[in-house]
């Protein structure tokens, strides 16, 4: 890779970061484990990043990858004997810029009570269209279903958690 | 605003560590081509693995696990170990065998052992049995050379590299006609073992598929030992013999006896246990296996000095009759039940033990050492079964040994040393690479860390006396930073000196580290920070006074380190050029020759080996560079035994594997000439016997090329 996409790729890194993070917590992860995700996740958008960069879908591509390595980790024991980690490890992987990790914990944990009355392709289509606010197409893009499908999914999703108190107002649009 | 969104704007999520992921990017950018390099050649072969040799992909990964103990007592001969280590200045008149000093002990009793197994165990107890159990990774480039160091978990390949040089007074018999006063740093001369392999250091020799004493020539070719008389104008086969039992055997060779060191091809378990079998071709048209042991851990290293051949084992931990959840058993219940199991074990599930089967019959098994020869070091260390273990060559069944109930990883033997080191196996331990690189091939080894605390950022050594077959602990020690193969561990004139990566504990830089036993502890006495700033280490290799080393990130910088002051390394200079060597081969006082990967001249990236003038170390210039195509490889990047050098002939020989519709293998002869690298192409070889390609010199200077199916004289 030459310098100039390397800066690219170093910029991308810094922008996407947040977002990334935020999302793996959404999708159901802890937070040590989000930013393994995310670290992970733009690392293999590295070897691809030709691609990555010109692509019109950058982003689909990006969460795309993203739920793979969540999927991924999922399925192996590493995963496992991660979450099995003993709580000093736990809270020396995490950043040092959080304040307080027991607090990340407890608002991941909220956030994962908040979202359990979706189901997981429901939850999927609403942390990348309504909190990620990726277009329609590129949640679709992202998780490989029709624009229709995200559509109906995001309207059932949303309508579930504003009966649950979660979302007060309603938006299949947000801006 | 609702209560989610706010969840997900106040969420903290730090800083992007941007430079981190950088890092990890470009290692996984080079894992994934030799990813598929690996998987290119997997397909063409049906083959079984070979063992331990696998290049170093796995072998990054292979940073991992291991245990070490170390105990120290004989099986055999017990009685008189007491005054090694003497010397280490501890008082030592106790009765407690004196195979370890230092701040290990060996365990006071059988209980006292048992005792440390289990407390140290029982965490390690799930539902189904051991939460982590052993991971199939092998030592980098213990039994067989592997190469490199490597970057992180993956990318062995260009890694190890680099063997050491030689040292001391042999070494400087080399180069005659120099004045070469202890304080020069120079690089020094490095030929192959007497056996005809390249190894890392002079005098100790390391297991290969083939090996020679000048008269006759001995190979393996899948699990059939073939004997070839080499003395005459043609090259002769003798014989063979199968070996039956042992899986992907490499051999070692002591006077009229071969040791074929492998894997159990009977073992039942999945870990690569391992099996030694000694042949004897005293009567070289009918050779006949003397004596068979099989070991119930993994070979992790083996070494010869002389006729006494040194094993390092690891036994990981025992197979006990766990419980499984099913309809009737909850997982917390088979959890409890599974630790019961592990409480009421006895010392006899813990001890390794051979099996000598000899004349076909397997003989009672015997323990590797005694309990009081095991010591249980800081539980900083994974939980693991290591043993050391020697014996000579005519008689593998009588052997002595010493066990560490802790992991290690690295094995580095020196000519009166053996050095284990338990070192974290990845930069950052967050972040892992790792678990995704399973992605690619979920049957493959894994690349986990072993759950050790050793994953903080600190390595931990520890120093073994030799004499003969016995070791004796003398010293431990740690140092901040990952040590990542053994290439990157030398001793000369008593101090070890050992390159290590960046981990959490250290800046983000390439450091050499000096340190020196005293009285039991191995301490830090000098050490030179910043090299390669957020580069790989590539390679490294050693001399009495001076270590090169190469990094890597966009260009190659190559170090040399003034070493002959140990308590103040430093840089004396330092080249850029392009691409980046995975092996460093000193010809002489004044030469070097580095085998790497580098851009073409029309770009296409491939391998290249570059020719460096070392005779002014502050201005090491490249003299010429040999381009080997795109998409080629150099196996002696991944592998030093595919490299031979020929003083005589001033030529250097290296196997390339190149790509056309099939995998061809190359020997590149290349000879050098008026600081110019001359270099003539030799069709050896195709497919997966690629790997197989040897060139082995002869003490009245003929050199016999050995490929799969032949073995014949090279014509230069």
């Amino acid at each position: 890779m030459d310098t100039e996409n390397e800066a690219a790729y170093a910029e991308y890194v810094e922008q996407a970061w947040g977002q990334l993070v935020r999302a793996a917590v959404f999708l159901g992860a802890q937070p040590h484990e989000a930013e393994d995700l995310a670290q992970t996740t733009l690392v293999r958008c590295y070897t691809g990043w030709d691609r990555v960069r010109t692509a019109e879908n950058r982003d689909a591509y990006v969460y795309r990858m993203l739920l793979n390595c969540l999927r991924d980790t999922r399925r192996t024991r590493w995963w496992k004997s991660r979450a099995d980690a003993d709580p000093e490890t736990v809270a020396a992987t995490v950043a040092e810029d959080v304040v307080d990790a027991a607090e990340a914990v407890a608002m991941a944990d909220a956030v994962h009570r908040a979202l359990d009355c979706l189901t997981k392709p429901n939850r999927d289509v609403v942390v990348l269209r309504y909190f990620v606010q990726l277009s329609e197409a590129q949640t679709a893009e992202a998780l490989g279903i029709p624009a229709g499908t995200v559509k109906s999914r995001l309207s059932r999703s949303l309508a579930q958690l504003a009966a649950n108190d979660h979302l007060l107002s309603i938006s299949g649009d947000p801006s | 605003m609702t209560d989610l969104e706010d969840l997900w704007n106040d969420l903290p999520v730090g800083k992007a560590p941007t430079d981190r992921i950088l890092r990890e990017a470009h290692r996984a950018a080079m894992a994934t081509e030799a990813l598929a390099a690996e998987a290119a050649r997997k397909e063409r072969s049906a083959r079984r693995r070979r063992f331990l040799v696998r290049p170093l992909l796995t072998a990054g990964v292979a940073t991992a696990v291991v245990g070490a103990f170390v105990a120290g007592a004989l099986v055999s001969g017990g009685g008189d170990a007491g005054d090694h280590g003497a010397d280490s200045g501890s008082g030592g008149g106790d009765a407690s065998p004196a195979a370890f000093q230092a701040d290990l002990h060996p365990a006071k009793s059988c209980d006292a052992l048992l005792k440390a197994y289990v407390d140290r165990a029982l965490p390690l107890v799930g539902p189904r049995g051991w939460r982590h159990p052993r991971v199939a990774i092998p030592y980098p480039g213990v039994l067989s050379p592997g190469v490199p160091l490597s970057d992180d978990g993956i990318r062995q390949l260009s890694n190890q590299r680099g063997p050491q040089v030689v040292h001391g007074e042999v070494s400087r018999g080399y180069v005659a006609g120099k004045d070469l006063s202890a304080d020069t740093p120079r690089t020094v001369r490095s030929t192959d073992s007497d056996t005809g392999t390249n190894v890392q250091e002079e005098g100790v020799d390391e297991p290969d598929t083939v090996k020679t004493d000048g008269d006759l020539l001995v190979r393996m070719r899948a699990d059939e030992l073939v004997v070839y008389d080499v003395s005459g104008a043609r090259t002769v086969r003798l014989s063979s013999l199968d070996l039956t039992g042992i899986g992907d055997p490499e051999l070692l060779l002591a006077g009229d006896t071969v040791v074929a060191v492998g894997t159990d091809d009977t073992s039942s378990t999945r870990h690569r246990d391992g099996r030694v079998q000694t042949v004897s071709i005293a009567d070289p048209r009918h050779p006949r296996v003397t004596h068979d042991v099989a070991y119930d851990g993994r070979i992790e290293s083996a070494r010869q000095h002389g006729d006494a051949i040194r094993l390092v084992v690891s036994s990981g931990l025992p197979e006990l009759d766990f419980a499984h959840p099913d309809g009737r058993l909850s997982r917390s219940d088979a959890r409890e039940q599974n630790r019961q199991v592990v409480e009421d074990s006895t010392i006899d599930d813990w001890l390794p033990t051979m099996t000598p089967a000899d004349g076909g019959t397997e003989q009672a098994a015997q323990q590797l050492a005694g309990c009081t020869s095991i010591a249980v070091p800081s539980d900083d260390l994974a939980l693991d079964r290591v043993s050391i273990v020697g014996f000579d060559a005519a008689d593998p069944t009588t052997v002595d040994g010493i066990g560490l109930a802790g992991a290690t990883n690295v094995a580095y033997e020196s000519t009166d040393h053996l050095y284990l080191a338990a070192t974290p196996s990845t930069f950052a331990p967050g972040i892992n690479l790792t678990y995704c690189l399973e992605c690619y091939d979920p049957g493959g080894p894994l690349l986990v860390a072993p759950p050790t605390r050793a994953a903080q950022g600190t390595s931990y050594l520890f120093q073994f006396d030799l004499d003969g077959t016995r070791a004796t602990h003398v010293a431990s020690g740690e140092v901040e930073g990952r040590i990542p193969d053994r290439w990157a561990m030398d001793e000369a004139g008593g101090v070890l000196r050992v390159a290590v990566e960046p981990t959490s504990e250290t800046g983000d830089f390439t450091s050499i580290v000096t340190l020196e036993a005293k009285g039991q502890d191995l301490v830090e006495v000098g050490r030179l920070d910043g090299l390669g700033r957020g580069e790989d280490m590539k390679s490294v290799r050693w001399f009495d006074g001076l270590a090169i080393l190469t990094t890597y990130r966009q260009v190659d910088p190559l170090y040399a380190v003034d070493l002959t002051d140990v308590t103040d390394p430093s840089v004396i200079g330092r080249l850029k050029v392009s691409g980046f060597s995975d092996y460093l081969h000193p010809l002489g006082a004044d030469r070097l020759v580095g085998i790497g990967e580098g851009p073409g001249p029309e770009g296409g990236w491939g391998a290249q080996a570059g020719l460096f003038d070392v005779t002014d170390l502050a201005h090491v210039r490249r003299l010429d560079v040999q381009v080997y195509g795109p998409g080629s490889q150099a196996l002696a990047a991944q592998d030093p035994r595919a490299f031979t050098w020929l003083p005589g002939d001033r030529t250097v020989l290296t196997v390339v594997s190149k790509w056309h519709g099939t995998r061809e293998g190359w020997l590149s002869i290349m000879r050098l000439h008026g600081g110019e690298l001359h270099n003539r192409w030799l069709k050896v070889e195709y497919g997966d016997d690629v790997d197989q390609v040897r060139t082995v010199p002869l003490p009245d200077g003929r050199v016999v090329l050995v490929t799969g199916e032949d073995v014949r004289f090279l014509s230069l």
